[in-house]
């Protein structure tokens, strides 16, 4: 029994699972549901293709580099069965899976960081530039007691005063 | 799922390209042939100077189907094209080699000789 990859969105297919297409050149793809399979059959790229691995890691949204990738490589080697053996990798991959859910949760941290300041920035400057589409502007001349937002309230009062 | 007038391609060298099935051997109206199933057919296509030649009727059995092939262990597998390889009475094949991949599953219906001349059996 093999965990297989799915060859257009990268998730494991279970035995049991899925579809195994053999081409004439005797190279197998296997995928894990016929939305692959579907969208296989249709030639499209899974580099380009938004949901698939493929595209996440051409596109830096997912780590592409690390150690803990090493530990899946496909080994055709079969190992004798020895109980020992068998029980420490079933711990190792347990601790394996958590430092790569860790690393990859750094990862998207990584990439997110500047995200919030970013958005702040933005708002106060739409909030400067297009408070004419909430009150207009007279309005606020004659009465700068009217409500504006209030994080920014002081800063947009000094300026209707002047 | 081959039936009466299904084009196969020839996985071997016997000498034909290409098959037409007339019959599907087993029981009486059997109406779909799938792989490991022997047929009987006419060459369409044959290559020149070959011991078979064009209209000659053989029988072959199925290599390759494109309808999924299920397997007990829950794998299906589809190929991409469907092909027979020519054999005779017995149930050896009358070319000397076998092209494309071959499933598993001809050997248990005691097509030994094709398995073992295949390039690649999935």
């Amino acid at each position: 029994m093999r965990l297989e990859k799915c060859w257009f969105c990268s998730s494991t297919v279970y035995p049991g699972h899925g579809i195994q297409f053999v081409r004439n050149d005797a190279k197998i793809f296997r995928f894990c549901r016929s939305k692959c399979h579907k969208n296989f059959k249709m030639k499209r790229n899974p580099r380009k293709v938004k949901w698939t691995k493929a595209y996440r890691r051409v596109h830096g949204k997912d780590m592409t580099q690390d150690a803990t990738f090493e530990f899946e490589r496909k080994r055709n080697r079969p190992e004798r069965y020895d109980r020992h053996v068998a029980e420490e990798t079933l711990k190792a991959i347990k601790k394996i899976d958590k430092v790569r859910v860790d690393r990859e949760a750094r990862h998207h941290e990584k990439r997110m960081k500047g995200k919030k300041a970013q958005v702040q920035k933005e708002a106060a400057k739409e909030l400067e530039q297009s408070i004419h589409m909430v009150k207009a502007p007279a309005v606020l001349q004659k009465e700068p007691s009217l409500t504006l937002p209030k994080v920014y309230q002081k800063q947009t009062e000094d300026r209707m005063v002047e | 799922m081959i039936q009466p007038q299904t084009h196969l391609n020839v996985a071997d060298n016997s000498g034909a390209r290409e098959l037409m099935c007339i019959r599907i051997i087993g029981a009486s109206n059997r109406r779909y042939a799938h792989i490991g199933d022997v047929i009987v057919a006419v060459i369409k296509e044959a290559v020149p100077n070959m011991p078979l030649e064009k209209s000659e009727i053989v029988r072959a059995v199925i290599v390759r189907t494109c309808k999924e092939l299920k397997r007990d262990s829950g794998m299906i597998i589809r190929y991409d094209d469907n092909a027979a390889v020519v054999i005779d009475q017995e149930g050896n094949p009358k070319g000397t080699r076998i092209f494309g991949a071959i499933p598993r599953e001809l050997r248990q219906f005691n097509f030994t000789k094709i398995v073992s001349l295949a390039p690649e059996v999935l």
